[in-house]
């Protein structure tokens, strides 16, 4: 590594204009775009606002309701039980494919492309062809081979359709995941693994003290973006059970959307809106905290 | 998948079908640009007002193109852009929380259409010659559902629907079954079929709302008339006033076929054409959808029975498009100017025909020969409204409706329907 000369006092100053002008623009379309629509929707949820028409100042009354709401326990049960779930597998199935992906096979850079096709697929129309799976294809398969369970569509299983969800989140996060680990493999210097190699580690000896050690920051960073995007999980459901059976996969955006722009109920969803912001703002830095210390432990 | 020919709720509906929402924004959006193209041009050639009709169905888009198309005629000064959108309530009210309304409404008159009259965004017609024409009963259906002050009509019935059972009437006749007026017959024929390894309903409960118009059937004749002023008030409950209303409906719904869970709005209409089962307990709203699998059998309509006492049999009917405008109109002539041409006996009268309704003046009943079974009750003033709108949509009856169907559970539902109305109750005080 080469060391950077320290910044001179003589070049600081066009230097710094010019970042200004890179940071600037963005953090006035920033605030613009969110954080005074944000700080609208905080006024919003102390009024009795339903959308339109009139309203009236109402105090922290919405939030008060929240917490009688048994409706939005249960999506917030729901949610995190989904996006546990989700993140968990979302990054096992995502650290093992990288691996393939990066040692020297054929075809590697055709198959890295195929890998990477989810992501770019609107969710909403995976949603709709994996609706489509479950509730014709898989039934029939599943009926062919003699498996009970599988033999009705999963969906409109109020026990079974959360799993649906999972399995058309993970599918199509896993190819983000995938990319971010394929980056952090790249960053690990031969020479380490080669003299991990002499000095007879086997594979899984390696991948626990080599390669999972130095993408350890990648790591991080994917389970708190999954962990931040399920929870927020939104597109999948109104694809695939637009909430139901009953209320059973409703999550908490859906339950904000349903009850606020189609139930009149704007102000009360804005302030679970608000509420929800803050536990996964919680969430996330306690997550980065947790994992960051592991890090540096490991 | 294509979904962008998914047919819209009718008024027993409540929650849109997002699914189309979604997959129609696409041709919206193409559909904008050409017509704000269109408008574009027109504007600059002189001083024409460009009215944009905010249309919610989308199977009337081509009646309403030839309406509108006779309309400029009379009136070359005016131009009438036909706006349509798949998710019609959430979308007018995002144009309303922008400010941005259009400058002649079609709504369905449903518990969304009374919240947003109550809030005052809507022009008062109490005055307005064309409310002259327009059947008592049917105005009071729609101004039942709200208005925002005592008095005003917030918006004109274009056309109504009839909520009872549609059936095969090949599969009645082969069997030997006659169209039934109680309870008790219902039930036999439903046995009848089911014997005969003919499907007596088919249900298509994976779109939840397709409960509610059988649910709206049962409690417009089996609960109190008064329940929901009552309940308002506290002084009854769901869980007294409807387990006869939800047993019944389970017990119906008993008599579907197995994958009814699976199946949706549209693969229901299409199943019916098919002569898959004997009756399908959905809304007037439906025959147009079924008539476009073009079914090889005649098409019959009766009032859901939900009692043995034939006579006291009440017909559950709704305003199925409801004309409204803005309350601070921007072109407050031309759109009065058009609304009174829609509201023209001829046009309702073609409308209607055309879209199996049933107009709103006061003498005409439909003469389509698939509503004859319900006229009748037209006659002799035996109507009721949609139950199912004095419930707040976000209770989300449908929902619970469906869990209910899956589990069977009546106590839990009418628990849940009761601390749901009592949640909203408060939140509202």
């Amino acid at each position: 590594m080469t060391t950077a000369a320290p910044p001179g006092r003589r070049t600081r100053k066009p230097v710094g204009r010019t970042f200004y002008w890179m940071v600037i623009p963005a953090l006035v379309l920033f605030v613009l775009f969110h954080t005074v629509p944000v700080l609208q929707g905080f006024y919003y949820s102390l009024t009795d606002y339903p959308g339109y028409g009139s309203h009236e100042f109402i105090g922290l009354q919405n939030y008060a309701n929240l917490f009688k709401d048994d409706r939005i326990l249960d999506a917030y049960l729901f949610t995190f039980q989904f996006a546990i779930v989700a993140t968990i597998l979302t990054n096992v199935i995502a650290l093992a494919i990288p691996m393939g992906l990066n040692a020297k096979i054929r075809f590697r850079t055709t198959l890295r492309g195929i890998f990477f096709i989810p992501n770019v697929l609107a969710i909403l129309i995976v949603g709709y062809i994996f609706n489509y799976l479950f509730s014709n294809s898989l039934p029939v398969v599943a009926e062919a081979l003699g498996i009970e369970a599988l033999s009705t569509n999963i969906l409109v299983n109020p026990d079974l359709a959360w799993l649906g969800i999972v399995i058309v989140a993970t599918w199509q996060a896993v190819a983000f995941n995938i990319i971010i680990y394929l980056a952090g493999l790249q960053t690990i210097p031969g020479d380490v693994v080669e003299a991990a190699t002499i000095d007879g580690a086997g594979r899984w000896r390696q991948f626990a003290s080599i390669t999972f050690p130095l993408i350890a920051p990648f790591f991080t960073i994917n389970m708190v973006l999954s962990l931040k995007n399920f929870l927020q999980v939104f597109d999948h459901i109104i694809a695939l059970t637009n909430g139901g059976p009953g209320t059973a996969t409703t999550s908490v955006s859906v339950l904000i959307y349903t009850g606020g722009l189609e139930g009149g109920e704007y102000a009360y969803q804005t302030a679970n809106a608000i509420v929800y912001f803050l536990v996964i703002v919680a969430v996330s830095v306690f997550q980065m905290r947790l994992l960051q210390r592991r890090e540096m432990s490991a | 998948m294509t979904s962008d020919d998914r047919v819209p709720p009718g008024p027993g509906h409540r929650l849109p079908a997002r699914r189309a929402a979604i997959t129609g924004h696409a041709a919206l959006l193409l559909t904008g640009v050409l017509l704000s193209g269109a408008c574009g041009s027109q504007e600059s050639a002189g001083s024409r007002v460009t009215l944009e009709f905010f249309q919610f169905k989308p199977e009337a888009i081509e009646t309403f193109d030839r309406i509108i198309a006779d309309f400029e005629a009379a009136h070359p000064g005016i131009d009438v852009v036909q706006n349509h959108s798949p998710t019609a309530e959430s979308a007018i009210r995002a144009r309303l929380v922008k400010d941005d309304v259009p400058d002649v409404i079609s709504l369905n008159g449903n518990g969304v259409f009374g919240e947003l009259a109550s809030a005052g965004v809507f022009h008062d017609f109490s005055a307005a010659p064309a409310a002259k024409s327009v059947n008592p009963p049917i105005q009071r259906i729609l101004d039942d559902l709200g208005v925002h002050r005592p008095g005003e009509i917030n918006g004109l019935p274009f056309a109504s629907n009839v909520s009872g059972v549609i059936y095969n009437k090949d599969l009645f006749r082969r069997h030997g079954v006659e169209p039934p007026a109680t309870w008790t017959e219902l039930v036999a024929a439903a046995k009848r079929f089911q014997a005969a390894g003919v499907t007596p309903f088919y249900l298509t409960l994976k779109d939840s709302w397709t409960a509610l118009p059988a649910f709206n059937a049962l409690a417009a004749n089996l609960a109190p008339q008064d329940f929901f002023d009552a309940r308002e008030a506290g002084r009854t409950s769901f869980a007294s006033a409807y387990p006869q209303v939800v047993g019944k409906l389970s017990e119906l719904f008993g008599y579907g076929q197995r994958d009814r869970f699976s199946r949706d709005y549209d693969d229901g209409n299409q199943a019916f054409a098919q002569g898959k089962a004997a009756m399908y307990l959905q809304g007037s709203f439906a025959i147009p959808a079924i008539d476009q699998f073009e079914p090889d059998f005649e098409i019959g309509t009766f009032a859901l029975p939900a009692t043995d006492d034939a006579s006291a049999t009440r017909l559950v009917s709704g305003v199925d498009v409801a004309l409204t405008m803005p309350r601070e109109p921007e072109h407050p002539k031309e759109a009065m100017a058009f609304i009174d041409y829609l509201m023209r006996p001829e046009v309702t009268r073609a409308y209607a025909d055309e879209q199996r309704a049933v107009p709103p003046t006061e003498d005409a009943a439909s003469q389509d020969p698939v509503l004859a079974g319900l006229m009748p009750y037209f006659s002799q003033g035996r109507l009721t409204g949609y139950a199912d709108h004095h419930i707040p949509l976000t209770i989300q009856l449908d929902a619970h409706v469906q869990q209910f169907l899956i589990d069977g559970d009546r106590e839990r539902l009418l628990r849940t329907l009761d601390d749901e109305w009592d949640k909203v109750a408060a939140r509202r005080s």
